[in-house]
This record gives structure tokens, sequence and C-alpha cells, in this order.
């Protein structure tokens, strides 16, 4: 039943979910080094074990330009959710991570005016622990974005 | 059961990429019993194998082409075009089954009646059933070698792998190659006995060879490209009413699996423009004076650490003129900057996306989309794709693409806590900045090094990056003079080359790759990814200009078209020694001539230019070596106007200090301390343009009449030269249209009224009596100019 298995996570302070079988796995980061001209969401590469991770920033892709003035500096060792979307590796930057089980009540229609900077993203609610988190499909964020380009 | 099927799926589908070589020759010499043998055995083993896995429609399409094959082997029937065309149809029929069964796809099958009806058509009656083709979904068999019958003979001792398994390999390789690296660093670090290291020693050198065995069974040979050409050439020729022969060289060059994959859509799409829009109809062929037959050829050949593919028609090659005008029509470029721009960019429009110069969309490579999808996907590979044309005479598209992907010599060079990859290939050169062979100028914002006296423009990596400047970092900057594929070599300036390493690149994510200026990545030995340059890619971003006379092509430039406060003129040294300047925008290039390429007629110099006569200024009574030339461009006419020497491109004000309008001077122009004369372009062009009268020229052709109609000379050497000249040639008597020239040997002169006559003898001026009114007929320049001088009357 891997369909109604979610990752429970938060990125800005925001509770969202990942389908399970999107993941391969959840690490903490080493170095990330990085890819000058990239847009802001792509924070670099990193290295794990001898694959290298496309660092994704999930918060700065959503908030784009209009964002935060500066992304927050990459502490040493952040989370990630690793993938893998076809066939590049990324790691996705995630605050923290609540749990993965089973959500019994599945995905949930979106209810109430979402911010439009979300809207993009956002394919559903998932109820966990009594809160409502909102459903994100990572390869959304591993697709190059229009006029997101720095160069 | 579903390995039996799987058996039979491959062996099917092997067999048919056999067979598909054969098919040419057998239609060629549909006697052939060998060949013939093949193909009913094909047939009836895939009849056989169906009827036991239960496939029936495999087995009625195969049943249908089996009888029609037996008749024929019986002498019953005649293996016509129709037939073979029909059999064909069936083949790869069974092909796309063989490929849906395995994807567990489904053809409709109603379409099955009417290919076997095609089978039992009376001989001639039959239309070609056009197959659009199945898409990709083949399975992949590795180290198998199809053997083409006869007697069906396997390769002894090949296995097929599935394709992922060759990749985890590979992959697995790859990190036996890292963590080799990780220890090796390692052990640098904290210092190991002797014996530990002469253990490890080992360890990496097995390694390193098992890296090379693993690199070789991704290579597979260029033959497998080749493999479905022939048939797709055959059936193309057909389809257009056009003959083609095919050469194919270089099958035995091996490439990465990948990029054989990579480029076969290319190729096919190249192939597809050479046919439909390169080589012309038997007729047309036989009126321009070439064999009714066309020739494509494709060649392969490993150059250094590249692969290069040629691909050439002996076609009408392509047409500049329409290139250009689709493109300013397009509005992608102004008339002015298509007036300045030289022949290699216009050609290079074709890369343009949506240009195409086809008159009519075709079905074969239909409509303008086309070359720079072709472009698109051999850059994806880090390739390079170029086309060169002589109008008239055919295109050659060169295709340069590395020979893997995967490893790669580079140079790593550090930028501040930064390291980053230059492929080895790209660099031509290594010097420090303080080097007494390198002087670097700076004006006007702009960079230049000059090295060993060739300017290059200079790029600085950190600023193009967008990066700081390292500042732990003292001493001379490395410069590195770098080959891009987008054109002139540059300088790029970085902190320190670090070293040369061999690099196992794998590719960068879309999101990177999307920044332009990264073609892949690499995880060496200090275990921090690293990032390989884009020779062409940071050209591009520093918004260099790389193209020839060091004007600034590209959409950007394009758009500007405001008067400017000053004008870009050429600075050169005239024939009479002084100094001259030249509006840059009328330069379309600058060229050595020949002097044998210059003929004078009347007091008329011209010089013969691609095949074209161009008017000729500056010229002297009599001409030897090599002459420097400017080629002239009005927008519609050229020019040539010989000088001596040119010195310099420089900036002067558009509004001349002091103007004459005298002859070919327009004025005077303060440069620096001195003034100097600036030519008008206008005198010059009206100048020739004077050559020509009575106009209209260039609204019609030369309309030359062929006297002898019986001289084999005239008819089969003169006669196809003109009209390659673009001039229109009759024989005969006078028809109802009068000509503008008549044709004639010296002895069958004749008069007609209101038309010049040429005469042309068999001898050489030395030997002749002297008759000026006649000329030799094989001194080609004076004879091509002389009709040139020939003004067509209005008909």
């Amino acid at each position: 039943m891997t369909e109604s298995l979610f990752l429970f996570a938060c990125i800005g302070g925001t509770p969202i979910a990942v389908r399970a079988d999107e993941i391969e796995a959840v690490v903490r980061l080493g170095d990330v080094v990085p890819v000058p001209l990239a847009p802001r969401h792509v924070r670099g590469l990193a290295a794990l074990r001898s694959r290298v991770l496309t660092v994704i920033d999930m918060e700065a892709r959503i908030f784009g330009a209009e964002g935060k003035p500066h992304p927050r500096l990459l502490a040493p060792l952040s989370l990630a959710i690793v993938a893998a979307i076809a066939t590049h590796s990324y790691g996705f930057l995630i605050d923290s991570v609540e749990d993965i089980c089973q959500a019994s009540d599945g995905v949930q229609p979106l209810r109430g005016r979402i911010d439009p900077v979300w809207a993009p993203f956002v394919s559903g609610l998932v109820d966990y622990g009594g809160r409502s988190h909102l459903l994100l499909t990572l390869s959304d964020f591993a697709t190059v974005s229009e006029g997101a380009l720095a160069a | 059961m579903d390995e039996i099927l799987g058996e039979f799926i491959a062996e099917t589908l092997e067999t048919l990429e056999a067979l598909s070589n054969e098919v040419v020759a057998w239609e060629a010499d549909p006697t052939d019993q060998s060949r013939l043998d093949a193909f009913f055995r094909f047939f009836h083993t895939v009849k056989g194998s169906c009827g036991f896995l239960n496939l029936p429609r495999f087995e009625r399409l195969a049943h249908g082409a089996e009888d029609v094959l037996a008749a024929v082997r019986r002498g019953e029937r005649i293996a016509d075009p129709a037939t073979v065309t029909a059999v064909l149809a069936i083949m790869d029929r069974i092909g796309a089954l063989a490929r849906d069964l395995g994807d567990e796809d489904e053809t409709v099958e109603a379409d099955d009646d009417a290919l076997l009806n095609a089978l039992s058509m009376p001989v001639g009656a039959i239309e070609t059933q056009h197959q659009p083709d199945v898409p990709g979904g083949e399975t992949e068999r590795s180290g198998s070698t199809g053997l083409a019958s006869p007697g069906r003979t396997r390769a002894p001792r090949t296995i097929r792998l599935p394709l992922a398994l060759i990749d985890k390999l590979m992959n697995g390789i790859s990190d036996m190659v890292l963590a080799r690296n990780d220890l090796a660093r390692k052990m640098r670090e904290r210092g190991v006995e002797p014996d530990v290291e002469g253990s490890f020693e080992r360890l990496s050198a097995n390694v390193a060879d098992l890296r090379d065995m693993i690199s070789k069974t991704r290579m597979q040979r260029v033959d497998r490209l080749y493999a479905s050409v022939p048939r797709m050439v055959r059936d193309l020729a057909r389809d257009l009413g056009k003959t083609v022969s095919l050469d194919l060289d270089g099958g035995d060059v091996e490439m990465d699996r990948e990029m054989i994959e990579m480029i076969g859509d290319p190729l096919t799409h190249i192939v597809r423009n050479a046919l439909d829009h390169g080589i012309e109809f038997p007729a047309d062929r036989i009126a321009a004076g070439k064999a009714e037959t066309g020739r494509l050829s494709i060649v392969a050949r490993q150059s250094g650490n590249q692969i290069v593919i040629e691909v050439s028609d002996d076609g009408r090659g392509i047409d500049r003129a329409a290139l250009v005008d689709r493109a300013v029509a397009a509005g992608i470029l102004s008339t002015a900057n298509a007036a300045v721009m030289s022949d290699s960019e216009k050609v290079a429009l074709i890369f343009h996306p949506g240009l195409s110069t086809a008159a009519q969309i075709t079905q074969i490579s239909g409509r303008g989309v086309g070359m720079d999808v072709v472009r698109a996907n051999i850059e994806q590979i880090g390739g390079v794709i170029d086309i060169a044309s002589t109008p008239g005479q055919g295109a050659t598209v060169t295709m340069r693409v590395p020979l893997t992907l995967t490893i790669i010599p580079g140079l790593i060079t550090r930028c501040g806590p930064l390291s980053f990859a230059m492929p080895r290939g790209n660099v031509m050169e290594l010097l420090h900045e303080n080097s007494a062979m390198v002087s670097i100028e700076e004006i006007g914002g702009a960079r230049i090094a000059t090295i060993r006296g060739i300017r290059h423009s200079v790029i600085e990596l950190e600023d193009t990056l967008g990066l700081e400047r390292g500042r732990g970092h003292c001493g001379p900057r490395t410069l590195m003079v770098i080959r891009s594929a987008a054109g002139q070599p540059y300088v790029l300036g970085v902190e320190a080359v670090d070293s040369s390493e061999e690099l196992v690149i794998r590719p960068v994510s879309p999101v990177v790759a999307a920044v332009g200026v990264f073609v892949g990545m690499t995880l060496p030995d200090n275990g921090q990814p690293m990032l390989l340059l884009d020779a062409a890619g940071l050209a591009r971003v520093a918004r260099l200009p790389l193209l020839e006379n060091e004007r600034k092509t590209g959409v950007p430039e394009l758009e500007a078209d405001q008067p400017a406060e000053s004008v870009q003129a050429l600075l050169y040294r005239d024939r009479d020694g002084a100094r001259r300047l030249m509006p840059l925008a009328v330069v379309d290039r600058i060229e050595g001539i020949d002097a044998m390429r210059i003929a004078m007629s009347n007091g008329r110099a011209f010089a013969r230019i691609e095949e074209r006569l161009l008017p000729a200024l500056n010229i002297r009574n009599v001409e030897t070596g090599n002459l420097q030339a400017l080629r002239l461009h009005d927008g519609r006419d050229q020019l040539c106007f010989v000088i001596e020497e040119v010195i310099d491109i420089i900036d002067v004000p558009a509004r001349l200090d002091v103007s004459i309008a005298a002859g070919r001077i327009a004025g005077l122009v303060m440069v620096g301390e001195t003034q100097m004369e600036m030519i008008d372009p206008f005198a010059l062009f009206a100048e020739v343009a004077a050559w020509q009268t009575p106009t209209p020229k260039r609204s019609g052709a030369i309309r030359c009449l062929i006297a002898d109609v019986d001289d084999p000379w005239m008819r089969n050497i003169l006669a196809p030269l003109l009209v390659q000249a673009g001039h229109e040639v009759s024989f005969g008597p006078i028809g109802d249209v009068a000509p503008d020239v008549v044709l004639c040997g010296e002895d069958r002169q004749l008069a007609v009224e209101g038309v010049p006559v040429l005469a042309l003898r068999d001898v050489p001026e030395a030997l002749a009596d002297v008759r000026a009114s006649s000329i030799y007929r094989y001194d080609r320049e004076t004879l091509m100019a002389a009709i040139s001088g020939i003004a067509p009357r209005a008909a």
C-alpha cells in the first residue's frame, strides 16, 4: 500500500507531504558546491557516496524572486530528500521530518484559498496527526522554470 | 512461454535488421537467387514460429509474402519494384508487430489486408504504401552480430545482454574508480607502509584496466548506424522519383552506444533533407550538366577525441538568397545586417528555428522545423554541427561528436574556493599572464590579448560566472586559449590550472544544464562535485563576438538598428599606396584571389569567385600572383575591390568632416592626427552598374542561342556551362523569342539581325589569326564575361 504511504516534513514552517514512492531516502548532506549562474533555488551539487545530487531548495522555488531577500544560509548537514527523477539524482532541502506513515484518509481536495505562490505545486491535502499537510510532487521542482534563470 | 516469445521477437527483429541491408541489393538484381532465398527463409521461419506461438496475424502476413516469393522462385512471377515494395511493406509490418508484442501495444489489424492485397495485385498496378516509421522501443542487442544470410550462420559466442545490466556495470566501475581515488587521497594524507602502497598500486591498475574494458563494451561500430540508411534512401528516392547512389564509408569506426542512438535521428533527418531538398530530379540534373543519378555519401572517421560524420550530396546546394529573404521576412534579420553577413553566416541561417529553403513543404522532411532541432540534438551530446555548401554543387553536413560521453581528459582550474573542469580538447594552449608571448591591452572595456601576433578576446572565468576573485591568490593568472565550437578561439583567464585528469563525466540535471555553461559534472579525487565547463557556452554568456571579421552577430545585436554616432570602417592601403577608409557595412568579406581568376573584357575586369563573375575594380593591366580583395555587397549585387592590404578596423564619425563626392571618394574623415579619404560605395556600385547597360539586367537570364545544333562541343560542353551560370540556352533556328546572343563556331558565322554574335574558335590566341571578334572556346573567363556583358533584351 505505497499508494497511501507519505513522508511528512516541514519546509519554511509549512507542513508538507510527499508520496513515499517518490522518495529514495532522507539524508544529511555534506558539502554543497554552488552552481554559478544557476537560479536561486538550485543550491548546488552534493556528493552522496559516488552519486552527485543536484540540491534544490523547494522553499526558494516556491517563493521565487518575491521571497526572502536571500535564501537562508545552508547549514552543514542539512536534511534533504533524495529522489531520482528522469535518471538524475536530486536532493530536496527540508527543515525537518515528522514521520513516514500511512494516511488513513488518503489525499483530500484542497480547501480554502491557497497563497498563489503555492498553487502550482500543491495537488491536495493529506491529514497527519490532526494537521493538514500540503501534498507536493518532487518532480515539479526539478523542472526548468521559465524566466527564473539568473543569467 | 514468455521466454520463447521474447526469443522470437528478438530473433525476428535481428533478422529483419540484417535483411534490410539486402533489400536494396535484391531490388537492383531481382534474379539473385541467394538473396531471394534469404527473404523466403525469413518469412518461412516467422510463419513456422507463429503457428507454434499462436500468433495468427504474423502467420497470415508471413504466409502471404512466402507465397509470392515462392512464385518468384519458381519463375512464375517477376520480382518487379512493385512486388519488392509490397514484400518490404510486409516485412515492416512484421517488425512493427514484433516490437508491439515486446511493448504489449497493438497495431490496427485492418491494415494487414491492404498489405496483403498489394501483394496479390497484378504487376505495375500498385500504389506505394507509405508506412510511417514505427517509433523506437527496439530491444537492444549488445554484442550481437546479426549476420546476413545466406546460410544464416550465427556469429559464435555472442550473447544478448539487457541494456540496464551494462549501465549498472558501468556505474559500478565508476563508483569503484571514485572509491579508489578516495582511498588514494586518504593514503596520501595519512601515509602508509610501502607494501600496502604496492598492493594498492596493483589494485589501482586493475581498476583502470577494468574501466577501459567496460568502456569498450559500450562501443559499437558505426555500421549499426548505417544499417537502416540504404533502405531509407531507397524508399525515399522511390517516393520522390529521384535516383540516388549511396556510399557508406567508415562503418568500422567505433562509437559510444549511447552516441549511436543519439545521432540516429539527426542523421536520418540530414539524409532526408539531402534527398528531398538537395538532390534534384533527374531531368533537372541533366539540364544542370550533372550525372542523372545523384550521389549521397556518408563517411565516418575518428579524429582525435571526436567522431566526425560527414553527409555530402551533389545536389543543388543551399540557396543563400532564399534563406536570407526568409530570415528577413520572418523578422529575424534586418536588411542592413543581411547585407554584411558573410557567406558562412548566411548558410548558418539554416540552423535558425523556423527557416527552411524548401519552396514547398513536403511530406519527407516536413516544414521548417528541422535543422535547428538537429543542431540542438547534436549540441546536447557535446557535439558540433557544420554545413558547407557550394551553390549548384551540393552540400556537406559535418557532425562532430565526442568519442565518449563518459570519460574525458580535463584540466582542473581553480576559481577561488571552487574548481571547474575544462575538456582538454578545447584547450589549445596554456600561458601565464606575464609570459613574454602575451600582451594584454584594455580598450573601451574590452580586453584583448595578443599572442604571437594574433588577437584574442579575453574573458575571466570569475567574471563570466559572476563569482568573486579569490583573494588569497597572488602571482600571475593563467590564460587558456580556448577553441570553441561556436567560432573563433578566445582566451579564458583563470586563477590557476591545478591538474590534468581523466574525468568520469556524468550528465548534469536539466536545471543545471539550463544555465548554459556546464555540460557535465564529475566527482574527482577530493570528493567535491565539480562542473565541466562548456567552452562555447562561456563565450555565449560573455557575449563574445566570435565570428569572422569581429563583427557582432546573433539575435540581440540584430535588434538594434538605430543610426549610430560612429560607424566602423575598414582602414586599408590602396593600390596607389594611400591609406583609405571603406565603410565596413558594405564589406562582405576580405579574401585573397589568384590573379588568374581575373579576366578582362572590353576594358572591364571580372573576377571569378565561387563560379560567378563579379565586376572587379582597381585592376591593373597585368596582374600576377595573389591579390588581396574586398568583396563589397550592396544587398543585391556584389563586386570585387582589389586593395594592397587591410590595415585595421576602426571607428570613424558617421558624418564626414569634408564632403567631396568626387569619383570614388566620398570625403575626408579625421582619424587621430591625420585625415583620410573615405570611399563612396555608392560610386563604386554605380560604376559597375553602368557596365551592364542598358538595364534591366538581372530581371532575366541571357538567352543564348546555339546555332550549331549538331556540334557536340556546343551541346555537351558549352550548354551546361551556360545553364549553370544561370543563362537560358536554346538550339537551332530562331524561334518566337529572339535570343540575346547567338553562339556559333568561327567557321559558321551567321548574321542575325539585331542580335550580337559570339564566334568561338578552336585554337588559343597565340596560334589564331588576329580576329578580335572570336573567343577561344576554352577561355572560360573571357567567354563568360562576354556573355554576362550582353544585356538581355526586353522580351
